[in-house]
Protein backbone atom coordinates (compact mmCIF):
# COMPACT_ATOMS: atom_id res chain seq x y z
CA UNK A 1 0.00 0.00 0.00
CA UNK A 2 1.35 3.51 -1.18
CA UNK A 3 0.15 5.53 2.27
CA UNK A 4 1.95 8.67 -0.04
CA UNK A 5 -0.68 8.17 -3.03
CA UNK A 6 -3.41 7.79 -0.91
CA UNK A 7 -2.82 10.39 1.27
CA UNK A 8 -2.08 12.59 -1.56
CA UNK A 9 -5.84 11.63 -3.16
CA UNK A 10 -7.07 11.88 0.22
CA UNK A 11 -6.31 15.27 0.24
CA UNK A 12 -7.52 16.06 -2.62
CA UNK A 13 -10.80 15.20 -2.19
CA UNK A 14 -10.97 16.92 1.43
CA UNK A 15 -9.98 19.96 -1.11
CA UNK A 16 -12.91 19.45 -3.92
CA UNK A 17 -15.11 19.12 -0.52
CA UNK A 18 -14.37 22.48 1.21
CA UNK A 19 -12.88 24.42 -1.26
CA UNK A 20 -15.30 27.56 -2.04
CA UNK A 21 -13.07 28.53 -5.26
CA UNK A 22 -14.86 26.56 -8.31
CA UNK A 23 -11.55 27.53 -9.77
CA UNK A 24 -9.85 25.40 -6.87
CA UNK A 25 -12.59 22.82 -7.52
CA UNK A 26 -12.42 22.49 -11.11
CA UNK A 27 -8.30 21.38 -10.56
CA UNK A 28 -8.80 19.36 -8.35
CA UNK A 29 -11.32 17.47 -10.22
CA UNK A 30 -9.20 17.38 -13.01
CA UNK A 31 -6.36 16.16 -10.91
CA UNK A 32 -8.36 12.82 -9.93
CA UNK A 33 -9.89 12.50 -13.11
CA UNK A 34 -6.24 12.45 -14.67
CA UNK A 35 -5.40 10.14 -11.77
CA UNK A 36 -8.18 8.01 -12.56
CA UNK A 37 -6.56 6.97 -15.85
CA UNK A 38 -4.00 4.49 -14.21
CA UNK A 39 -5.65 1.93 -13.26
CA UNK A 40 -2.69 1.64 -10.44
CA UNK A 41 -5.08 4.28 -8.69
CA UNK A 42 -8.42 2.68 -9.17
CA UNK A 43 -7.80 0.88 -5.39
CA UNK A 44 -7.38 4.14 -3.47
CA UNK A 45 -10.09 5.88 -5.73
CA UNK A 46 -12.46 3.57 -4.81
CA UNK A 47 -10.96 3.78 -1.10
CA UNK A 48 -11.43 7.79 -0.99
CA UNK A 49 -15.03 7.11 -2.74
CA UNK A 50 -13.97 9.06 -5.56
CA UNK A 51 -16.39 7.24 -8.05
CA UNK A 52 -19.31 9.03 -6.05
CA UNK A 53 -17.58 12.15 -6.08
CA UNK A 54 -17.14 12.12 -9.91
CA UNK A 55 -21.38 10.63 -10.67
CA UNK A 56 -21.99 13.47 -7.84
CA UNK A 57 -20.40 16.01 -10.13
CA UNK A 58 -22.42 15.02 -13.22
CA UNK A 59 -25.41 16.99 -12.28
CA UNK A 60 -23.05 20.37 -11.62
CA UNK A 61 -24.12 23.33 -12.92
CA UNK A 62 -20.75 24.49 -14.14
CA UNK A 63 -20.19 22.94 -17.25
CA UNK A 64 -16.36 22.40 -16.69
CA UNK A 65 -16.99 20.31 -13.27
CA UNK A 66 -19.01 17.95 -15.26
CA UNK A 67 -16.23 17.63 -18.11
CA UNK A 68 -14.00 16.65 -15.68
CA UNK A 69 -16.37 14.18 -13.89
CA UNK A 70 -17.12 12.23 -17.20
CA UNK A 71 -13.49 12.07 -18.29
CA UNK A 72 -12.89 10.62 -14.52
CA UNK A 73 -15.57 7.94 -15.51
CA UNK A 74 -14.67 7.75 -18.89
CA UNK A 75 -10.79 6.51 -17.55
CA UNK A 76 -11.93 4.52 -14.88
CA UNK A 77 -15.19 2.93 -15.84
CA UNK A 78 -13.06 -0.03 -17.75
CA UNK A 79 -12.02 -1.81 -14.86
CA UNK A 80 -14.85 -4.69 -13.30
CA UNK A 81 -15.30 -2.99 -10.04
CA UNK A 82 -15.32 -0.01 -11.31
CA UNK A 83 -17.90 -1.00 -13.82
CA UNK A 84 -20.06 -2.70 -11.30
CA UNK A 85 -20.34 0.27 -9.23
CA UNK A 86 -21.08 2.41 -11.59
CA UNK A 87 -23.47 0.40 -12.77
CA UNK A 88 -25.26 -0.43 -9.45
CA UNK A 89 -25.31 3.37 -7.98
CA UNK A 90 -27.40 3.70 -11.84
CA UNK A 91 -25.21 5.92 -12.83
CA UNK A 92 -25.91 5.12 -16.62
CA UNK A 93 -28.65 7.66 -16.43
CA UNK A 94 -26.76 10.92 -15.76
CA UNK A 95 -23.79 9.51 -17.66
CA UNK A 96 -27.00 8.95 -20.90
CA UNK A 97 -27.63 12.94 -19.86
CA UNK A 98 -24.14 14.42 -20.95
CA UNK A 99 -25.28 13.17 -24.06
CA UNK A 100 -27.08 16.49 -24.13
CA UNK A 101 -24.02 18.74 -22.71
CA UNK A 102 -22.96 21.62 -25.02
CA UNK A 103 -19.15 20.85 -24.31
CA UNK A 104 -18.36 18.38 -27.06
CA UNK A 105 -15.31 16.53 -25.02
CA UNK A 106 -18.26 16.13 -22.26
CA UNK A 107 -20.06 14.24 -24.95
CA UNK A 108 -17.42 12.50 -26.66
CA UNK A 109 -16.51 11.03 -23.16
CA UNK A 110 -19.73 10.44 -22.23
CA UNK A 111 -20.19 8.39 -25.56
CA UNK A 112 -17.10 6.20 -24.82
CA UNK A 113 -17.79 5.62 -20.95
CA UNK A 114 -21.15 4.05 -22.35
CA UNK A 115 -20.09 1.83 -24.60
CA UNK A 116 -17.28 1.22 -21.56
CA UNK A 117 -20.49 0.07 -19.25
CA UNK A 118 -22.25 -1.69 -21.88
CA UNK A 119 -23.07 -5.27 -20.06
CA UNK A 120 -25.80 -8.00 -20.86
CA UNK A 121 -27.32 -6.24 -17.62
CA UNK A 122 -26.88 -3.10 -19.01
CA UNK A 123 -26.99 -3.01 -22.50
CA UNK A 124 -31.37 -2.03 -22.44
CA UNK A 125 -30.47 1.12 -20.83
CA UNK A 126 -27.73 2.28 -22.95
CA UNK A 127 -29.02 1.52 -25.92
CA UNK A 128 -32.24 2.79 -25.29
CA UNK A 129 -33.81 4.33 -28.67
CA UNK A 130 -33.06 8.05 -27.61
CA UNK A 131 -29.35 7.32 -27.07
CA UNK A 132 -29.71 5.24 -30.22
CA UNK A 133 -30.95 8.46 -32.22
CA UNK A 134 -28.76 10.83 -30.62
CA UNK A 135 -25.57 8.42 -32.03
CA UNK A 136 -27.50 8.51 -35.39
CA UNK A 137 -27.19 12.49 -35.47
CA UNK A 138 -23.62 12.52 -33.70
CA UNK A 139 -22.67 10.15 -36.22
CA UNK A 140 -23.41 13.19 -38.76
CA UNK A 141 -21.26 15.46 -36.95
CA UNK A 142 -18.83 17.63 -38.56
CA UNK A 143 -15.80 16.65 -35.82
CA UNK A 144 -14.84 13.86 -37.15
CA UNK A 145 -13.86 12.74 -33.50
CA UNK A 146 -17.54 12.49 -32.62
CA UNK A 147 -18.96 10.87 -35.60
CA UNK A 148 -16.32 8.56 -35.43
CA UNK A 149 -17.42 7.57 -31.47
CA UNK A 150 -20.58 7.58 -32.91
CA UNK A 151 -20.47 5.18 -35.56
CA UNK A 152 -18.41 2.67 -33.63
CA UNK A 153 -21.14 2.77 -30.88
CA UNK A 154 -23.84 2.30 -33.91
CA UNK A 155 -21.78 -0.48 -35.69
CA UNK A 156 -20.74 -2.45 -32.38
CA UNK A 157 -22.85 -1.84 -29.64
CA UNK A 158 -26.48 -1.65 -31.57
CA UNK A 159 -28.25 -3.95 -34.02
CA UNK A 160 -29.32 -3.39 -37.10
CA UNK A 161 -32.84 -3.27 -36.22
CA UNK A 162 -31.81 -0.79 -33.71
CA UNK A 163 -30.65 1.62 -35.67
CA UNK A 164 -33.17 1.13 -38.54
CA UNK A 165 -35.81 1.91 -35.77
CA UNK A 166 -34.13 5.05 -34.49
CA UNK A 167 -33.49 6.04 -37.87
CA UNK A 168 -37.17 5.65 -38.80
CA UNK A 169 -38.43 7.53 -36.21
CA UNK A 170 -35.94 10.21 -36.37
CA UNK A 171 -37.11 10.99 -39.63
CA UNK A 172 -40.93 12.13 -38.18
CA UNK A 173 -39.22 14.41 -35.37
CA UNK A 174 -36.99 16.97 -37.03
CA UNK A 175 -36.41 18.39 -33.32
CA UNK A 176 -34.16 16.78 -31.15
CA UNK A 177 -31.14 17.10 -28.59
CA UNK A 178 -29.13 20.01 -30.83
CA UNK A 179 -25.70 18.95 -31.07
CA UNK A 180 -22.59 20.57 -29.05
CA UNK A 181 -21.71 24.03 -29.67
CA UNK A 182 -18.22 23.20 -29.68
CA UNK B 1 -15.03 34.63 -58.15
CA UNK B 2 -16.76 32.50 -55.32
CA UNK B 3 -13.26 31.08 -55.26
CA UNK B 4 -11.36 34.23 -54.62
CA UNK B 5 -14.20 34.74 -51.77
CA UNK B 6 -13.47 31.73 -50.28
CA UNK B 7 -10.05 32.31 -50.26
CA UNK B 8 -10.49 35.69 -48.52
CA UNK B 9 -13.28 34.50 -46.15
CA UNK B 10 -11.13 30.95 -45.29
CA UNK B 11 -7.56 33.24 -44.78
CA UNK B 12 -9.87 35.43 -42.05
CA UNK B 13 -10.53 31.79 -40.96
CA UNK B 14 -7.14 30.60 -40.58
CA UNK B 15 -5.81 33.56 -39.29
CA UNK B 16 -8.58 33.74 -36.69
CA UNK B 17 -8.17 30.04 -35.86
CA UNK B 18 -4.40 30.67 -35.01
CA UNK B 19 -5.28 33.27 -32.73
CA UNK B 20 -8.04 31.17 -31.01
CA UNK B 21 -5.35 28.61 -30.43
CA UNK B 22 -3.21 30.96 -28.38
CA UNK B 23 -6.47 32.49 -26.36
CA UNK B 24 -7.43 29.15 -25.28
CA UNK B 25 -4.02 27.75 -24.48
CA UNK B 26 -3.95 30.53 -22.09
CA UNK B 27 -7.69 30.27 -20.57
CA UNK B 28 -7.84 26.58 -20.36
CA UNK B 29 -5.27 25.52 -17.80
CA UNK B 30 -7.08 22.56 -16.76
CA UNK B 31 -7.82 19.06 -19.05
CA UNK B 32 -8.49 16.01 -18.57
CA UNK B 33 -6.41 13.28 -20.42
CA UNK B 34 -8.97 10.51 -21.43
CA UNK B 35 -8.38 7.99 -24.17
CA UNK B 36 -10.53 10.13 -26.82
CA UNK B 37 -7.61 12.53 -26.90
CA UNK B 38 -4.82 10.19 -27.87
CA UNK B 39 -4.04 9.11 -31.02
CA UNK B 40 -1.32 7.17 -32.99
CA UNK B 41 -1.32 10.63 -35.40
CA UNK B 42 0.37 13.51 -34.20
CA UNK B 43 0.41 16.98 -35.84
CA UNK B 44 3.75 18.59 -35.74
CA UNK B 45 3.57 22.36 -36.47
CA UNK B 46 6.19 25.01 -36.20
CA UNK B 47 8.60 22.89 -38.93
CA UNK B 48 10.28 25.41 -40.66
CA UNK B 49 10.14 25.64 -44.34
CA UNK B 50 13.32 24.72 -44.51
CA UNK B 51 12.93 21.20 -46.19
CA UNK B 52 13.89 19.45 -43.44
CA UNK B 53 10.77 16.83 -43.69
CA UNK B 54 13.79 14.03 -44.09
CA UNK B 55 15.42 15.08 -40.87
CA UNK B 56 11.55 15.62 -39.32
CA UNK B 57 11.33 11.64 -40.20
CA UNK B 58 13.89 10.64 -38.84
CA UNK B 59 13.49 12.34 -35.44
CA UNK B 60 10.31 10.95 -34.97
CA UNK B 61 11.29 7.43 -36.46
CA UNK B 62 13.78 7.18 -33.26
CA UNK B 63 10.42 6.57 -31.29
CA UNK B 64 9.28 3.83 -33.18
CA UNK B 65 7.87 2.68 -36.58
CA UNK B 66 5.84 5.02 -38.77
CA UNK B 67 3.21 4.27 -41.06
CA UNK B 68 2.58 7.20 -42.59
CA UNK B 69 3.86 10.84 -42.84
CA UNK B 70 2.50 13.92 -45.16
CA UNK B 71 3.22 17.48 -44.87
CA UNK B 72 -0.44 19.49 -44.51
CA UNK B 73 0.55 22.01 -47.02
CA UNK B 74 -3.19 23.56 -46.83
CA UNK B 75 -3.18 23.79 -42.69
CA UNK B 76 -2.91 27.22 -41.35
CA UNK B 77 0.59 27.74 -40.51
CA UNK B 78 3.20 30.19 -38.69
CA UNK B 79 4.92 32.12 -41.69
CA UNK B 80 7.86 30.37 -42.57
CA UNK B 81 7.05 27.24 -40.89
CA UNK B 82 5.19 24.15 -42.27
CA UNK B 83 3.09 21.40 -40.51
CA UNK B 84 3.53 17.95 -40.89
CA UNK B 85 1.03 14.58 -39.88
CA UNK B 86 2.94 11.65 -38.59
CA UNK B 87 0.98 8.35 -38.12
CA UNK B 88 2.87 5.76 -36.02
CA UNK B 89 2.20 2.29 -35.67
CA UNK B 90 1.89 1.94 -31.93
CA UNK B 91 0.24 4.58 -29.70
CA UNK B 92 2.90 4.11 -26.99
CA UNK B 93 5.27 5.04 -29.68
CA UNK B 94 2.53 8.31 -30.36
CA UNK B 95 2.82 9.20 -26.80
CA UNK B 96 6.80 8.46 -26.72
CA UNK B 97 7.66 10.98 -29.77
CA UNK B 98 5.20 13.67 -28.58
CA UNK B 99 6.78 13.80 -24.53
CA UNK B 100 10.46 13.96 -25.89
CA UNK B 101 9.77 16.14 -29.39
CA UNK B 102 7.21 18.40 -28.16
CA UNK B 103 8.69 22.24 -27.41
CA UNK B 104 12.06 20.33 -29.17
CA UNK B 105 13.94 22.82 -30.84
CA UNK B 106 14.15 21.79 -34.22
CA UNK B 107 16.43 24.14 -37.01
CA UNK B 108 15.81 26.67 -35.08
CA UNK B 109 12.04 26.73 -34.32
CA UNK B 110 10.26 25.23 -31.43
CA UNK B 111 8.27 22.32 -32.52
CA UNK B 112 4.71 21.89 -31.09
CA UNK B 113 3.43 18.66 -31.57
CA UNK B 114 0.12 17.47 -30.53
CA UNK B 115 -2.12 14.12 -30.79
CA UNK B 116 -4.45 14.41 -33.69
CA UNK B 117 -7.60 11.83 -33.49
CA UNK B 118 -9.52 13.84 -36.04
CA UNK B 119 -7.06 12.40 -38.55
CA UNK B 120 -8.12 8.66 -37.25
CA UNK B 121 -10.20 6.60 -39.40
CA UNK B 122 -13.52 5.08 -37.73
CA UNK B 123 -11.72 1.53 -37.68
CA UNK B 124 -8.79 3.66 -35.90
CA UNK B 125 -11.45 4.97 -33.37
CA UNK B 126 -12.42 1.76 -32.70
CA UNK B 127 -8.91 -0.35 -32.46
CA UNK B 128 -7.94 2.53 -29.88
CA UNK B 129 -10.70 1.95 -27.70
CA UNK B 130 -9.90 -1.72 -27.90
CA UNK B 131 -6.44 -1.21 -27.32
CA UNK B 132 -7.52 0.36 -23.86
CA UNK B 133 -9.79 -2.37 -22.98
CA UNK B 134 -7.22 -4.47 -23.59
CA UNK B 135 -4.89 -2.47 -21.57
CA UNK B 136 -7.10 -2.20 -18.44
CA UNK B 137 -8.18 -5.50 -18.61
CA UNK B 138 -4.17 -6.72 -18.06
CA UNK B 139 -3.57 -4.05 -15.97
CA UNK B 140 -6.66 -5.24 -13.41
CA UNK B 141 -6.22 -8.53 -14.12
CA UNK B 142 -2.76 -8.30 -12.30
CA UNK B 143 -3.67 -6.66 -9.37
CA UNK B 144 -1.63 -8.72 -7.12
CA UNK B 145 1.26 -8.22 -9.06
CA UNK B 146 1.09 -4.33 -8.85
CA UNK B 147 0.07 -4.28 -5.02
CA UNK B 148 3.87 -5.73 -4.53
CA UNK B 149 5.20 -4.07 -6.64
CA UNK B 150 8.55 -2.05 -4.76
CA UNK B 151 7.97 1.85 -4.17
CA UNK B 152 8.55 3.52 -6.92
CA UNK B 153 10.99 5.39 -7.59
CA UNK B 154 10.73 9.12 -7.27
CA UNK B 155 10.42 10.82 -11.09
CA UNK B 156 10.94 14.66 -12.51
CA UNK B 157 8.73 15.46 -15.38
CA UNK B 158 9.03 18.63 -17.16
CA UNK B 159 6.74 21.10 -17.42
CA UNK B 160 4.75 20.23 -20.48
CA UNK B 161 4.94 16.09 -20.10
CA UNK B 162 1.80 14.29 -19.47
CA UNK B 163 1.81 11.33 -17.75
CA UNK B 164 3.23 8.49 -19.06
CA UNK B 165 0.81 6.05 -17.91
CA UNK B 166 2.21 3.23 -19.78
CA UNK B 167 5.25 3.12 -17.67
CA UNK B 168 5.23 0.97 -14.47
CA UNK B 169 7.35 4.01 -12.79
CA UNK B 170 4.13 6.33 -13.16
CA UNK B 171 4.84 9.87 -12.28
CA UNK B 172 3.44 10.22 -9.15
CA UNK B 173 5.35 12.50 -7.12
CA UNK B 174 5.59 14.74 -10.04
CA UNK B 175 1.70 14.77 -10.44
CA UNK B 176 0.92 17.59 -7.98
CA UNK B 177 3.12 19.44 -10.36
CA UNK B 178 1.74 18.29 -13.79
CA UNK B 179 -2.04 17.41 -13.54
CA UNK B 180 -3.24 20.33 -12.99
CA UNK B 181 -1.00 22.47 -15.50
CA UNK B 182 -1.48 19.42 -18.12
CA UNK B 183 -1.22 21.33 -21.22
CA UNK B 184 -4.27 21.22 -23.07
CA UNK B 185 -2.99 22.88 -26.64
CA UNK B 186 -0.56 19.59 -26.17
CA UNK B 187 -3.26 17.11 -26.95
CA UNK B 188 -6.14 19.25 -28.05
CA UNK B 189 -5.38 20.86 -31.38
CA UNK B 190 -8.06 23.97 -30.37
CA UNK B 191 -7.89 25.26 -33.67
CA UNK B 192 -9.95 22.22 -34.46
CA UNK B 193 -13.07 23.32 -32.28
CA UNK B 194 -13.32 26.50 -34.22
CA UNK B 195 -12.52 24.97 -37.51
CA UNK B 196 -15.52 22.94 -36.67
CA UNK B 197 -17.61 25.73 -36.11
CA UNK B 198 -16.63 26.94 -39.11
CA UNK B 199 -17.70 24.17 -41.16
CA UNK B 200 -21.25 23.46 -39.21
CA UNK B 201 -21.90 26.98 -39.03
CA UNK B 202 -21.95 26.78 -43.53
CA UNK B 203 -18.77 28.36 -44.32
CA UNK B 204 -18.14 25.61 -46.37
CA UNK B 205 -15.83 27.92 -48.26
CA UNK B 206 -12.54 27.61 -45.80
CA UNK B 207 -9.63 27.10 -48.15
CA UNK B 208 -7.93 24.14 -46.37
CA UNK B 209 -9.64 22.32 -48.76
CA UNK B 210 -8.99 19.11 -47.02
CA UNK B 211 -11.06 19.60 -43.91
CA UNK B 212 -14.17 19.66 -45.35
CA UNK B 213 -12.87 17.20 -47.63
CA UNK B 214 -12.32 14.84 -44.72
CA UNK B 215 -15.27 15.43 -43.08
CA UNK B 216 -17.44 14.70 -46.04
CA UNK B 217 -14.95 11.28 -46.98
CA UNK B 218 -16.62 7.75 -46.10
CA UNK B 219 -14.93 7.07 -42.48
CA UNK B 220 -13.79 3.59 -43.89
CA UNK B 221 -11.74 5.05 -46.31
CA UNK B 222 -8.41 7.04 -45.72
CA UNK B 223 -9.90 10.32 -45.23
CA UNK B 224 -7.28 12.19 -46.97
CA UNK B 225 -5.83 12.23 -49.87
CA UNK B 226 -3.78 13.50 -52.91
CA UNK B 227 -6.41 15.80 -54.28
CA UNK B 228 -7.42 17.27 -50.97
CA UNK B 229 -3.86 18.57 -50.30
CA UNK B 230 -0.49 18.16 -51.19
CA UNK B 231 1.61 15.22 -49.64
CA UNK B 232 4.91 13.70 -50.58
CA UNK B 233 6.84 10.96 -49.14
CA UNK B 234 10.95 10.93 -48.74
CA UNK B 235 11.84 7.28 -48.16
CA UNK B 236 15.26 6.74 -49.10
CA UNK B 237 14.87 3.17 -48.93
CA UNK B 238 11.60 3.00 -50.84
CA UNK B 239 11.28 2.64 -54.63
CA UNK B 240 10.38 5.77 -56.39
CA UNK B 241 6.91 3.94 -57.31
CA UNK B 242 5.79 4.20 -54.29
CA UNK B 243 6.35 7.73 -53.70
CA UNK B 244 2.94 7.70 -55.02
CA UNK B 245 -0.25 9.33 -54.00
CA UNK B 246 -1.12 9.85 -50.52
CA UNK B 247 0.05 6.77 -48.42
CA UNK B 248 3.41 5.92 -48.03
CA UNK B 249 4.00 2.76 -46.59
CA UNK B 250 7.68 3.35 -44.88
CA UNK B 251 8.80 -0.18 -45.29
CA UNK B 252 12.24 -1.56 -44.76
CA UNK B 253 13.65 -3.74 -47.24
CA UNK B 254 17.29 -4.00 -47.25
CA UNK B 255 16.79 -5.09 -51.06
CA UNK B 256 15.55 -1.89 -52.04
CA UNK B 257 17.35 0.13 -54.11
CA UNK B 258 18.20 3.31 -51.95
CA UNK B 259 16.62 6.53 -53.79
CA UNK B 260 18.39 9.29 -52.52
CA UNK B 261 16.45 12.55 -53.32
CA UNK B 262 18.88 15.65 -53.37
CA UNK B 263 15.71 16.91 -54.46
CA UNK B 264 14.70 18.12 -50.67
CA UNK B 265 18.14 18.44 -49.15
CA UNK B 266 18.82 21.25 -50.08
CA UNK B 267 16.93 25.00 -49.55
CA UNK B 268 14.18 25.64 -52.14
CA UNK B 269 11.68 28.31 -52.08
CA UNK B 270 8.85 27.14 -50.41
CA UNK B 271 6.80 27.55 -54.38
CA UNK B 272 9.60 25.73 -55.58
CA UNK B 273 8.98 22.98 -53.23
CA UNK B 274 5.30 22.38 -53.48
CA UNK B 275 6.10 22.74 -57.35
CA UNK B 276 8.85 19.98 -56.83
CA UNK B 277 6.69 17.82 -54.69
CA UNK B 278 4.06 18.43 -57.44
CA UNK B 279 6.17 16.91 -59.64
CA UNK B 280 7.05 13.64 -57.79
CA UNK B 281 3.58 13.21 -57.45
CA UNK B 282 2.99 12.97 -60.99
CA UNK B 283 5.71 10.67 -61.34
CA UNK B 284 4.79 8.47 -58.69
CA UNK B 285 1.47 7.94 -60.13
CA UNK B 286 2.65 7.63 -63.71
CA UNK B 287 4.23 4.75 -61.88
CA UNK B 288 1.34 3.40 -60.07
CA UNK B 289 -0.47 3.27 -63.48
CA UNK B 290 2.06 1.32 -65.00
CA UNK B 291 1.71 -1.21 -62.77
CA UNK B 292 5.08 -1.27 -60.95
CA UNK B 293 3.46 -0.36 -57.88
CA UNK B 294 1.13 -3.32 -57.83
CA UNK B 295 2.55 -6.00 -56.51
CA UNK B 296 3.81 -3.82 -53.05
CA UNK B 297 2.90 -6.19 -50.50
CA UNK B 298 5.85 -6.13 -47.84
CA UNK B 299 5.58 -6.46 -44.37
CA UNK B 300 5.29 -2.90 -43.02
CA UNK B 301 8.27 -3.19 -40.16
CA UNK B 302 9.03 0.92 -40.13
CA UNK B 303 11.17 3.03 -41.94
CA UNK B 304 14.62 2.24 -42.72
CA UNK B 305 17.47 4.89 -42.17
CA UNK B 306 19.40 5.68 -44.65
CA UNK B 307 22.09 3.72 -45.78
CA UNK B 308 25.56 5.71 -45.03
CA UNK B 309 26.89 6.96 -47.83
CA UNK B 310 30.44 5.57 -49.29
CA UNK B 311 32.10 8.97 -49.61
CA UNK B 312 35.10 9.34 -51.80
CA UNK B 313 37.79 10.59 -49.47
CA UNK B 314 40.12 11.24 -52.09
CA UNK B 315 42.95 9.78 -50.66
CA UNK B 316 42.98 5.50 -50.82
CA UNK B 317 44.56 5.42 -47.05
CA UNK B 318 41.43 7.11 -46.01
CA UNK B 319 39.29 5.34 -48.11
CA UNK B 320 40.80 2.20 -46.07
CA UNK B 321 40.11 3.97 -43.20
CA UNK B 322 36.41 4.89 -44.15
CA UNK B 323 35.85 1.39 -45.12
CA UNK B 324 36.85 0.14 -42.07
CA UNK B 325 34.66 2.29 -40.22
CA UNK B 326 32.08 1.46 -42.32
CA UNK B 327 32.46 -2.29 -42.05
CA UNK B 328 33.21 -2.08 -38.28
CA UNK B 329 29.82 0.00 -37.49
CA UNK B 330 27.50 -2.52 -39.50
CA UNK B 331 29.21 -5.26 -37.08
CA UNK B 332 27.77 -3.57 -34.08
CA UNK B 333 25.14 -2.88 -36.27
CA UNK B 334 23.66 -6.46 -36.13
CA UNK B 335 24.17 -6.76 -32.78
CA UNK B 336 22.73 -3.44 -31.41
CA UNK B 337 20.39 -2.18 -34.19
CA UNK B 338 19.47 1.12 -31.62
CA UNK B 339 23.17 2.18 -31.73
CA UNK B 340 23.29 1.84 -35.31
CA UNK B 341 20.12 3.81 -35.95
CA UNK B 342 21.53 6.62 -34.09
CA UNK B 343 24.81 6.33 -35.77
CA UNK B 344 23.73 6.47 -38.99
CA UNK B 345 22.07 9.44 -37.97
CA UNK B 346 24.97 11.30 -36.99
CA UNK B 347 27.12 10.46 -39.81
CA UNK B 348 23.96 10.96 -42.65
CA UNK B 349 23.46 14.52 -41.16
CA UNK B 350 26.86 15.94 -41.70
CA UNK B 351 26.92 15.99 -45.58
CA UNK B 352 23.50 17.00 -45.30
CA UNK B 353 24.05 20.46 -43.29
CA UNK B 354 27.34 20.92 -45.30
CA UNK B 355 24.83 20.77 -48.60
CA UNK B 356 22.25 22.97 -47.09
CA UNK B 357 25.17 26.44 -47.29
CA UNK B 358 24.83 26.27 -50.64
CA UNK B 359 22.02 29.08 -50.65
Amino acid sequence: MDLGRLEYLQALVTEFQVTESSEAKEQVLANLANFAYDPKNYEYLRQLQVLDLFLDALTEDNETLVEFAIGGLCNLCLDKTNKDYILEANGVQPIINCLSSSNEETVMSAVTTLMYLTTPQSRPQITALPVVECMLRFSLSTNRRLSNLAVVFLEDYCTPVQVEEARSLSKHTAVGIPLPKD
Amino acid sequence: MAAATGAEVGGACGHHAQRDVCASRANQHHQVYTVNLESRYLLIQGVPALGVMKELVEQFALYGAIEEYNALDEYPAEQFTEVYLIKFQKLQNARAAKKKMDERNFFGSLLHVCYAPEFETVQETREKLQDRRKYIAKATSSKDHFSKMPQEPKRTVSNNSEYDFQSPTSGFRAADRTVGNWDPSACFPDFYKTLHCDVSAGNIAHPSGYHSQSHLASPQCVHYSTKAYECFSYNPSLKPAVQQGGHKHVSASPALQRTFDNGIDRFMPRATQLEERKRKRDEGNKLGIIGTNSDINEVVIGPQLPEMPKVDMEDDSLNTSASLIRNKLQEVAASVPETLKENRQDIQAKPLVKQRRRI
